[in-house]
């Protein structure tokens, strides 16, 4: 019997679920050989909520969306939360800055009052979450990883370590030697170091890592030219949340 | 039994030749190398330098300080499949070997120390097919160092120098190279592909020269003499410059992961999607990355920073140097470039700890039977022919290797059990070899493998792969008393020596047998305890912690036990296994009995991976617990400072 | 009496949540309404404040199909205030980035998206047994132009290698190579999907509306020239505001827009309407073989034109890749100095133009952010194609009426989660 998946959002860019999409045809119909897909609502008209795993992308931010994230991890056996907004918060608690009030009266005016909005966070504050898969977007091999090994009933083997271990192993030259700066020391790895491989330094999208040492991070920002307001701003673009939480 | 390791100096090249060739002969080297095998070199890159693969001679540095990452990485790649398996009632596993031809230019000579390391690491005991196969097919033109990088200290480790381990070995005196032959390969290239001519006495007073002047711009210093470093890193176990100087560590891994001699590595199984096939896959993995020393209860050995950075400086200082007989640290200075906190450098620690001398540890290094051939990784089929429930989380598994033979265990070792697509696990043999035909896994359900075995029934085939292990001192205990110490599931290793005993009862003395529960309900073996109990030549005592409704027997901890045994110290060997806590209080009970260190026997528990001392992972200071272990006697573990 | 109700909540196979309501008694229509329900981002909120390094990556986080329609207007948009003039040689490798998210844009709406409805399915899933060799060879082009896109930018969704004033990182001639044989062996694939279309029965409805698009003279444009209107002169992107006009409806958080009209359409149909002169010959070929000359004016057939624009895109990209063969790649140095001012950025990203609007101060941070979404801009137009089909279908079975007004809606490949963006901060 093949289990019944389901792929769900909410304040999201849709971004995630389309990585699977982006896999490759043997990959997909390996996968579908696998699972039963019964809800996508972005590829497939027929839905339905009889699923036993929901893939959930997207963070919340607005009160509706809790009693429907609630009905999810209800029906859902396994809830896997996909992508740095459901995993973290993403890009989406960059807004969780300013009060909420100010923020609709700036974009709706006197029609703010027909609008919602709550400071967005990860979907596990609202709900007990089973598996991640990080990114923004996540890799389509790191999403094969993690379903294959739920589908074993084995914990994916997902690193603890920070990106430069995986920078080293990929061969890159470190961008704080090219004069740059980079989150890469207290971000979980996992992805590749693919962001510093393109030529660029890693922003951090996959989260920190358990205990990451943000003081010394911080030093070294600063010792290569950040002053300590830019220094948290790097942080803010995907870890805002855990930083509003702290 | 140790290999002769002779891959690149030929027996007969006692003396190595020295050669001049011109600058135009190497780039003819070069260009005909490439016409005929992968080539790889050194080449600039954003302002450093990395081994990469080389299309011309023009692509190549020569003249460079350091690569980001050592050319290590060609005998021991960051990620490599060792084994191609297929799930199903048959272990089909087929070792992937590497056999590109490879030559690697430009590897200076600290680096060529490195590689010296890794064979004696890889290919005397347990000779690892895929290095081998690696290693075979690489070829060495190295390049003596005259611009070495700010933080490099090869000198001080005396590694700025290389007499062996290289095809080829070049010094740049100007307008031409002196060129020393290290292997028959290597006369074998220059006669192929170069002009030689004799060097002359400039030529020799050029390169010496050269060497010399290259001393000079070495800015580092070591300020002890380099054989001092183990005894100066053992007197400062307890120094608090650890902690000081790991406050700031970001747990990275890049100094690990950047360095030469680092060669720890973690297996995982990738299973493809239609479930029926996949790869077991090895990448590099460090003593420094957090999760290193975790095992599946969640238990970490090594879970602060301070201790990580500990062992890896005693590492690089002492442990491989004792272990395999060569420094550990080659001095080129890449965790230095590399660590942004800047705490990494070996040298700068050792300098920090210079301290007066100590008397030096011996060795701990026992010599293993080597497994030959290319099954070191890959399973034995066994099917599984019993499963029996023991315990809420616990049941006993019987199985029969496919192929009829006996697992051949000695009592205390353990396999590692192989689930293709989930992963490994080390589980302990419970079943004594006296009872031959098939063998026992007695098995908690904790983790991913674990769970995986306890779902599976009657019929279901396994990977096995072992025994591993010392194994308890069954030898030594012929003739003598023995008093045995179980506590809770310390009772599934130590049943395999019972029965051994128990089997062979006349071999031995007095045999005493105390056991302790946590409560009635959760004792396992429970006929097996009673049959025990039962027999007049065995004098059989058991407690649980707490008592339940129908429980008649002792209440109380298992040392309340101890006081009710009488024994002779100097006669009795006593053989604890239980969970962490209870050795200490066992440890002071019979040591306040007059019980010697070297016979009082414990089997201690560590992550275990490999199974035949590669990975690392089941480290205790210097020792590893799948080799040495992991029956240590108390006398042992006393040198062991990490295993309390 | 008759009674038709129609409520689909949400529509599915666009991207983001939208609802369709009609309500109708008698052939009397009491209620027809295309709702946006989106949850709103508050993107020009949030990059508030951002260093200009920073703000092209949270920008392309607005979509995850056309990141790079987002990623490039946002970078076009901070080169124009800090009056910073791309090399030719990133123009050229941004144009081949821009053909690859066309791609993959077109053939995900056209096969994925679009062509389950007339195929008579409810996803691309079961044609997997049906037409087999259609469902590999549109995962074939998706991966062509993924690979492209990663080539070009490390990654397609959230391209990794662009950066203000150019590119970090070049690509591999080789790797280009190999990509261009299978650009070129991609026409067959497209040919078959040609053939299958010439034989789909496209309903036939006409509102003609207003059309806007970018326009060059010198090319088809997606990332550079002015606006144009079919019912208007054109302007500079500059004064974009002037033609989109946003207000707020209550059934929508995304805003509406119109210029000459009571509404206007953007997207591949307004780009055919306005440039046809712009696409290649062979592109010019398929849309004869098909049957639609410019102008059109039929929403239906905005799918028809995505696949004559994959026709060009190919071309395109071929020449594109020709070029950089020819001339080599070079290492640019990238120098950026921030500067004070206002930009603005146009694109036409797949379903439409695309603006982003922002103003900089000194330090390079965002003072006052803007973006305006093509599908934003079509909204308004899809509520009155609704006003004038439904009228014409009330006499069908209402599950006719419910697919055809689903199948209006999915022909504009909305993209809704982008247009609920929110707009106009005045922050200080």
């Amino acid at each position: 019997m093949k289990p019944k998946i389901a792929f769900l959002e909410f304040t999201s860019c849709e971004g995630c679920q389309l990585e699977v999409l982006n896999l490759t045809a043997e990959e997909l119909l390996d996968l579908l050989g696998d699972v039963e897909i019964v809800n996508f609502r972005e590829a497939i008209t027929n839905r339905s909520d009889d699923y036993v795993i929901a893939f959930v992308e997207g963070s919340i931010s607005r009160e509706s969306e809790i009693p429907r994230l609630q009905k999810i991890r209800e029906q859902a056996k396994i809830v896997v939360a996909i992508g740095a907004c459901a995993c973290i918060g993403g890009v989406n608690c960059l807004k969780n800055h300013m009060p909420m009030e100010q923020v609709l009266r700036i974009v709706y005016g006197d029609a703010a009052k027909y609008y919602d909005t709550i400071p967005a966070r990860p979907i596990n504050a609202v709900i007990p979450v089973d598996y991640y898969i990080r990114g923004c977007p996540p890799l389509t091999s790191e999403f094969l990883k993690v379903t294959k090994s739920l589908l074993l009933g084995k914990k994916p083997e997902i690193p603890a370590y920070p990106v430069c271990a995986e920078c080293k192993m990929a061969g890159n030259i470190c961008v704080f030697e090219l004069g740059k700066t980079c989150l890469g020391p207290v971000t979980r790895a996992g992805c590749g170091a693919i962001c510093v491989t393109g030529g660029r330094h890693c922003w951090g999208c996959r989260g920190l890592v358990d205990e990451p040492n943000i003081n010394s991070e911080q030093e070294i920002l600063k010792k290569y030219g950040l002053s300590t307001e830019q220094v948290v701003d790097k942080f803010k673009i995907y870890n805002s949340y855990s930083e509003v939480k702290k | 039994m140790k290999h002769d390791v002779t891959l690149t100096v030929d027996p007969k090249v006692t003396v190595k030749k020295t050669v001049v060739i011109s600058k135009k002969s190497f780039k003819s080297v070069v260009e005909n190398l490439i016409k005929n095998m992968e080539v790889v070199g050194v080449k600039a890159k954003q302002g450093k330098f990395v081994f990469d693969r080389i299309s011309t001679f023009d692509e190549l540095s020569m003249d460079y300080d350091v690569t980001v990452i050592p050319p290590t990485k060609y005998v021991l790649p960051a990620k490599e499949t060792i084994l191609k398996f297929s799930t199903g009632d048959s272990i089909k596993a087929e070792p992937i070997l590497e056999n590109t031809q490879r030559a690697i230019i430009g590897v200076h000579p600290y680096d060529i120390r490195a590689i010296e390391l890794l064979d004696e690491v890889f290919m005397a005991a347990n000779p690892d097919p895929n290095y081998i196969a690696r290693r075979q097919n690489s070829i060495i033109i190295g390049m003596d160092c005259l611009h070495p990088s700010p933080k490099s200290f090869s000198p001080c480790m005396g590694t700025n120098v290389a007499e062996n381990g290289f095809d080829l070995l070049l010094t740049d005196i100007g307008n031409r190279y002196v060129v020393v032959i290290g292997s028959n390969k290597g006369a074998e290239i220059l006669e192929k592909y170069a002009q030689t001519t004799k060097p002359t006495s400039e030529d020799i007073s050029k390169q010496k020269l050269l060497r010399d002047e290259t001393l000079e711009k070495c800015k580092q210093k070591l300020n002890c003499p380099k054989e001092r470093i183990p005894k100066l890193l053992e007197e400062s176990y307890d120094d608090p410059f650890w902690e000081k100087r790991a406050s700031t560590c970001l747990s990275c891994g890049s100094c690990v992961m950047v360095c030469p001699t680092c060669f720890c590595f973690d297996v995982q199984d990738d299973i493809s999607l239609n479930m029926k096939n996949g790869e077991r896959i090895r990448q590099w993995d460090g003593c420094m990355l957090v999760d290193f020393a975790k095992v599946a209860t969640g238990e970490n050995f090594r879970h602060d920073k301070t201790s990580r950075f500990h062992h890896r400086i005693f590492r690089k200082g002492k442990y491989i140097l004792e272990r395999y007989g060569k420094m550990g640290c080659v001095g080129c200075g890449r965790c230095a470039n590399a660590c942004l906190a800047e705490i990494a450098s070996p040298v700068e620690c050792f300098n920090a700890l210079d301290e007066s001398n100590r008397a030096r540890q011996a060795a701990v290094r026992a010599l293993r039977e080597p497994i030959l051939g290319s099954e070191l990784y890959a399973p034995r089929a066994a099917e599984l022919v019993r499963v029996d429930k023991l315990g809420p989380k616990e049941k006993v598994f019987e199985f029969k290797f496919k192929d009829g033979k006996e697992l051949g265990q000695r009592p205390g070792q353990f396999v590692e059990l192989s689930i293709f697509g989930i992963g490994e696990a080390p589980i302990s043999v419970t079943s004594s070899p006296t009872r031959q035909g098939s063998f026992e896994l007695a098995i908690r359900n904790v983790g991913s493998v674990t769970n995986t075995i306890h779902n599976m029934e009657k019929g279901a085939v396994v990977g096995i792969r072992g025994p591993f292990g010392n194994g308890f001192p069954v030898n030594a205990m012929t003739g003598k008393d023995i008093l045995f110490i179980a506590g809770g599931i310390g009772l599934f290793p130590l049943r395999s020596l019972i029965q051994y005993v128990v089997d062979k009862r006349s071999s031995f003395g007095k045999v005493m047998v105390l056991f302790g529960a946590t409560s009635p309900s959760v004792r396992m073996f429970v006929d097996e305890l009673e049959a025990w109990k039962k027999r007049p030549d065995i004098e059989f005592h058991e407690t649980v912690d707490r008592a339940e409704k129908d429980w008649t027997g002792n209440v109380g901890v298992i040392t309340t036990l101890i006081p009710k045994v009488q024994f002779e110290p100097k006669k009795t060997v006593a053989v604890i296994v239980g969970p962490p806590i209870m050795y200490r209080f066992v440890i002071n009970e019979l040591k306040k009995r007059d019980m010697a260190d070297e016979n009082i026997v414990m089997s201690l528990e560590r992550r275990m991976k490999c199974g035949v001392g590669k990975c690392g992972h089941c480290q205790i200071n210097g020792v590893y617990v799948c080799q040495e272990g992991p029956v240590f006697t108390l006398a042992q573990l006393r040198s062991l400072r990490e295993a309390v | 009496m008759t009674q038709i109700e129609v409520n689909v909540h949400y529509v599915t196979r666009i991207e983001g949540h939208g609802n369709l309501v009609l309500s109708a008694k008698d052939g009397k229509i009491e209620k027809l309404l295309w709702e946006v329900p989106e949850s709103p981002r508050f993107f020009e909120a949030m990059l508030i404040g951002r260093h200009y390094d920073d703000v092209h990556h949270i920008a392309s986080r607005i979509c995850g199909i056309c990141s790079i329609a987002h990623t490039t207007a946002s970078i076009q948009a901070t080169e124009a205030v800090f009056g910073i003039q791309p090399s030719e040689q990133t123009i050229i490798l941004r144009k081949l980035l821009y053909d690859a998210e066309m791609l993959e844009s077109h053939v995900l709406h056209t096969l994925f998206l679009a062509a389950p409805d007339f195929l008579g399915v409810d996803s691309v899933i079961p044609l997997a047994s049906t037409h087999k060799d259609v469902v590999v060879l549109a995962l074939r082009l998706k991966r062509l132009a993924y690979n492209l896109a990663e080539a070009l930018a490390g990654r397609k969704t959230h391209p990794l290698s662009c950066q203000v004033g150019g590119f970090a990182k070049l690509p591999d001639l080789n790797e280009l190579k190999a990509l261009r044989k299978r650009l070129v062996d991609a026409y067959t694939d497209l040919d078959i999907v040609l053939g299958l279309f010439k034989t789909l029965k496209i309903p036939d409805f006409v509102r003609q509306t207003e059309y806007i698009a970018l326009h060059d003279a010198k090319e088809y444009a997606f990332i550079s020239g002015q606006i144009a209107s079919s019912d208007a002169p054109a302007v500079s992107i500059n004064d974009y505001l002037g033609v989109t006009n946003e207000f707020c409806v209550p059934q929508s958080s995304a805003k509406y827009t119109k210029n000459k009209r009571d509404a206007y359409m953007v997207g591949a149909l307004a780009r055919f309407n306005l440039n046809f002169k712009q696409l290649s010959p062979r592109a010019k070929k398929v849309a004869k073989e098909l049957g639609i000359s410019a102008p059109c004016y039929n929403p239906y057939m905005i799918t028809v034109a995505q696949l004559i624009e994959t026709y060009h895109v190919l071309d395109d990209s071929i020449g594109l890749i020709d070029q950089i063969l020819q001339k080599g790649l070079k290492e640019e140095p990238n120098k950026v100095k921030a500067k004070a001012g206002r930009g603005v950025g146009a694109v036409e990203a797949p379903r439409g133009i695309l603006f982003h609007e922002y103003t900089y101060d000194d330090k390079g941070l965002i003072t006052k952010a803007n973006c305006i979404i093509p599908t934003n801009q079509n909204h308004n137009n899809i509520q009155k194609d609704l006003e004038a089909l439904v009228p014409k279908i009330l006499d069908k079975p209402q599950e006719e009426i419910r697919l055809m007004m689903e199948m209006l809606v999915r022909a504009y490949d909305p993209c809704v989660s982008c247009s609920t963006h929110s707009l106009n901060v005045t922050f200080k």
